[in-house]
């Protein structure tokens, strides 16, 4: 490996990504920062952005508006008047000059208010259609916009807000729950990162001892070994994963140990392959004739001969089992506390990216999984090519 | 002869292993899980009494042998109980839904495997040619893209953004009346699923194909039929392809379970109405006799296409006719 491969940097960006950005970024990726189903920022350049502001006593507030009516808006707070007002509303002026009442606050001294388009009372008073998720009735073309606290008793303090959260998000827009779908991306990285090396670590241990012992031992033990291999070859994977999944709980560990227990058949072929021809070296047999126990001449032998290779097979197992991981979340099987690529997917799905054309909650966690997979594949031919350099510029394949 | 009905034996011998297996995994994993089978159908408000009948109802007071064996008996014909979500025999739900699986796998997999051979074929013939490379790149994508993403981004494009093809399921609601009209409804739901299905599968077909052909190609015996002046178009059928014939049907047994798992997620995201969903329907509701029976006869289904395939790779490879081991 003289060269650096891409795939060694992208894997290190990849970890940079998942492992330490996060900490930088503020918020916790759970929690909603836009409206269900924004767009990314990038391609929504008509949609709204996420705008939040205070109303002042008086003038009130302005602002430019040059987009698309928003579907959501909110305004929360508190007003306290100098007296107790015979007439107080708050005003919204759209940009074509006609005034709309958000609400009337009349003969209170102190009103509070929590209204939220998606009441259908606020909706109704404001002559909103029910049915129609966009705001078009309030914003309704370009132009300044103007809320402002109208009474006849002067305001003595106001902590009105008014929020729209915005139909345009970041990189990757949001999910169906406002989540920030880049968010949740960065979180996928660990867990197909962490799932996928835990689960062939797991699987290279089992497939090591099996290999080794079936390919040095022989006899009976190597017909059996062999005899599990071809059935858990033959046996349909991802049923069997799923009703394990099923039975024994949908935590990341017990995943692992399931992934790795179905996982182990490939590695045992090539182990027991090498172990075979292994045993019959001369210098093995020299071993074997001054009494070196058969333990001690596979952990100490054994291993580092085949470990070149087995490297390789640890690389080139991931993507399989990224894979399987991704397809059991898809499948909802999996925990539905963790963020996941595959349990992105699944809510995808699930929620409605298809009747809404959300394909920024399909290409991001998809594109993931094959890029750590090409990432791996990739890494794996790297250390096949150092393991036996033969492989290099070879004509084939 | 004698070593023929060896070959049969190991063959079926193996066959009944696996079954076997399967049968005890399925016995046991549906008793280890959390919880009696009856504590999970019932209420815990239930009284004691309803409980004990239900135990007796199940099977489940008497001893563990006992129950293997009625289990055993009941499996051998089929009769896997009541589906704990809908009260009806699951052997009926999973044969009501066997044709939509059928109908989406079979035509899905001839398809990649004709498709894959041909343009395999077709790279290692033309080496450095757009074929070639379209090979290549097809291959990388079936084996690192995840097939549901895949058939995912083309139910996006072609259901919604180009509302070509339906969106879910496997016929209209309602089915149009008449044979012709129902044909087409059918074959019209199945295009986006098939057609995925045979996008995935084709690459690593057609990689398998042309990386052994390209190696055939260069073995000594190829060398040996030029050098007698075999000409280029026998060489190549009654030669070449001839040796490579006995490893791609070794390579179809061995993916012939992948494509029962391939069956759970098109079902999935198509919405059709197949086996493969009933199997995760059944698991996520925890309606334990009907994910038992799914995952039973899914395998025996493996099993079998396995052994129909064994009995076929006897035509390509004249050795197991007459017993000679092979080299490799």
């Amino acid at each position: 490996m003289r060269r650096f491969r891409w795939s060694a940097w992208t894997l290190l960006i990849l970890l940079f990504s998942g492992f330490v950005l996060p900490l930088f970024l503020a918020g916790d990726p759970r929690e909603p920062v836009a409206s269900p189903f924004a767009r990314p920022a990038w391609v929504g350049r008509n949609q709204a952005p996420a705008l939040a502001f205070s109303v002042p006593p008086g003038e009130g507030k302005a602002f430019a508006w040059s987009w698309d009516a928003p579907r959501g808006l909110s305004v929360s707070g508190e007003v306290e008047f100098a007296g107790v007002p015979g007439s107080a509303r708050l005003t919204w002026e759209k940009p074509s000059g006609e005034i709309l009442v958000l609400a009337d606050l009349s003969g209170q001294e102190t009103a509070t208010l929590d209204l939220d388009a998606r009441d259908m009372a606020f909706r109704a008073a404001l002559g909103l259609s029910p049915f129609d998720e966009s705001l078009e009735g309030l914003f309704g073309g370009r132009g300044t916009i103007r809320v402002r606290i109208d009474s006849d008793v002067p305001v003595e303090k106001s902590s009105l807000s008014v929020r729209i959260p915005g139909d345009r998000w970041g990189l990757f827009g949001t999910d169906q729950r406002g989540r920030d779908v880049f968010r949740l991306f960065l979180a996928g990285i660990r867990v197909s990162l962490l799932v996928g090396v835990m689960a062939v670590l797991v699987s290279t241990v089992i497939g090591l001892s099996a290999g080794l012992l079936g390919g040095y031992v022989g006899g009976v033990v190597d017909a059996l070994l062999m005899r599990a291999v071809d059935v858990l070859l033959s046996i349909p994977l991802l049923p069997i994963l799923m009703v394990l999944a099923a039975l024994w709980g949908k935590g990341l560990w017990q995943l692992v140990l399931i992934l790795g227990l179905f996982s182990w058949m490939g590695t045992a072929r090539t182990v027991r392959s090498m172990t075979l021809s292994f045993r019959e070296a001369p210098y093995v047999e020299a071993l074997r004739a001054i009494g070196a126990p058969t333990f001690y001449i596979l952990a100490r032998h054994g291993v580092p001969t085949v470990l070149p290779l087995l490297l390789a097979n640890i690389a080139l197992g991931v993507p399989g089992v990224i894979l399987s991981e991704a397809a059991l979340a898809y499948l909802g099987l999996s925990d539905p506390r963790v963020i996941s690529w595959g349990r992105m997917l699944h809510e995808a799905q699930s929620f409605g990216a298809f009747t809404t054309g959300a394909w920024w909650l399909l290409l991001p966690p998809g594109l993931g999984i094959a890029l750590l997979c090409f990432v791996f594949m990739d890494l794996g031919r790297a250390l096949e090519e150092w393991a036996d350099p033969r492989l290099k510029g070879g004509g084939g394949a | 002869m004698i070593s023929m009905r060896g070959y049969w034996a190991r063959r079926l011998g193996g066959a009944v292993c696996v079954v076997a297996i399967v049968l005890v995994a399925n016995f046991f994993l549906f008793r280890l899980m959390p919880g009696d089978p009856v504590s999970t159908v019932l209420d815990p408000r239930f009284s004691p009494q309803a409980k004990a009948e239900l135990e007796v109802l199940y099977g489940l007071d008497r001893p563990l042998a006992v129950q293997f064996l009625i289990y055993l008996e009941r499996t051998a014909t089929f009769d896997f109980g009541l589906s704990f979500a809908t009260q009806r025999p699951v052997l009926d739900e999973i044969l009501s839904r066997l044709p939509n699986t059928l109908a989406l796998l079979v035509p899905a997999y001839l398809l990649s495997v004709l498709l894959g051979t041909v343009l395999g074929v077709l790279a290692a013939r033309r080496r450095g040619r757009a074929a070639e490379k379209a090979v290549l790149s097809a291959g990388a994508i079936s084996f690192s893209f995840p097939s549901f993403f895949v058939q995912m981004v083309l139910l996006l494009l072609f259901a919604y953004v180009y509302p070509v093809f339906p969106l879910r399921g496997s016929l209209s609601i309602p089915p149009p009346q008449g044979t012709w009209p129902l044909l087409v409804d059918r074959v019209w739901h199945l295009a986006l699923p098939v057609g995925s299905l045979v996008l995935l599968g084709f690459g690593g077909w057609a990689l398998t194909v042309r990386n052994l052909v390209v190696k055939v190609m260069g073995e000594d015996f190829m060398v040996l039929a030029r050098a007698k002046g075999i000409g280029e178009r026998r060489l190549f059928w009654g030669h070449a392809f001839r040796a490579v014939l006995p490893p791609l049907v070794t390579l179809f047994l061995l993916s012939l379970p992948g494509v029962v798992s391939g069956a759970v997620l098109t079902e999935t995201v198509f919405s059709l109405h197949g086996v493969g969903r009933f199997l995760l329907d059944s698991v996520l509701g925890q309606d334990y006799p009907a994910a038992g029976g799914a995952f039973y006869l899914l395998t025996l289904i493996t099993v079998a296409s396995n052994l129909v395939a064994d009995f076929l790779v006897q035509f390509t490879d004249p050795r197991i006719r007459t017993g000679e081991r092979s080299s490799s």
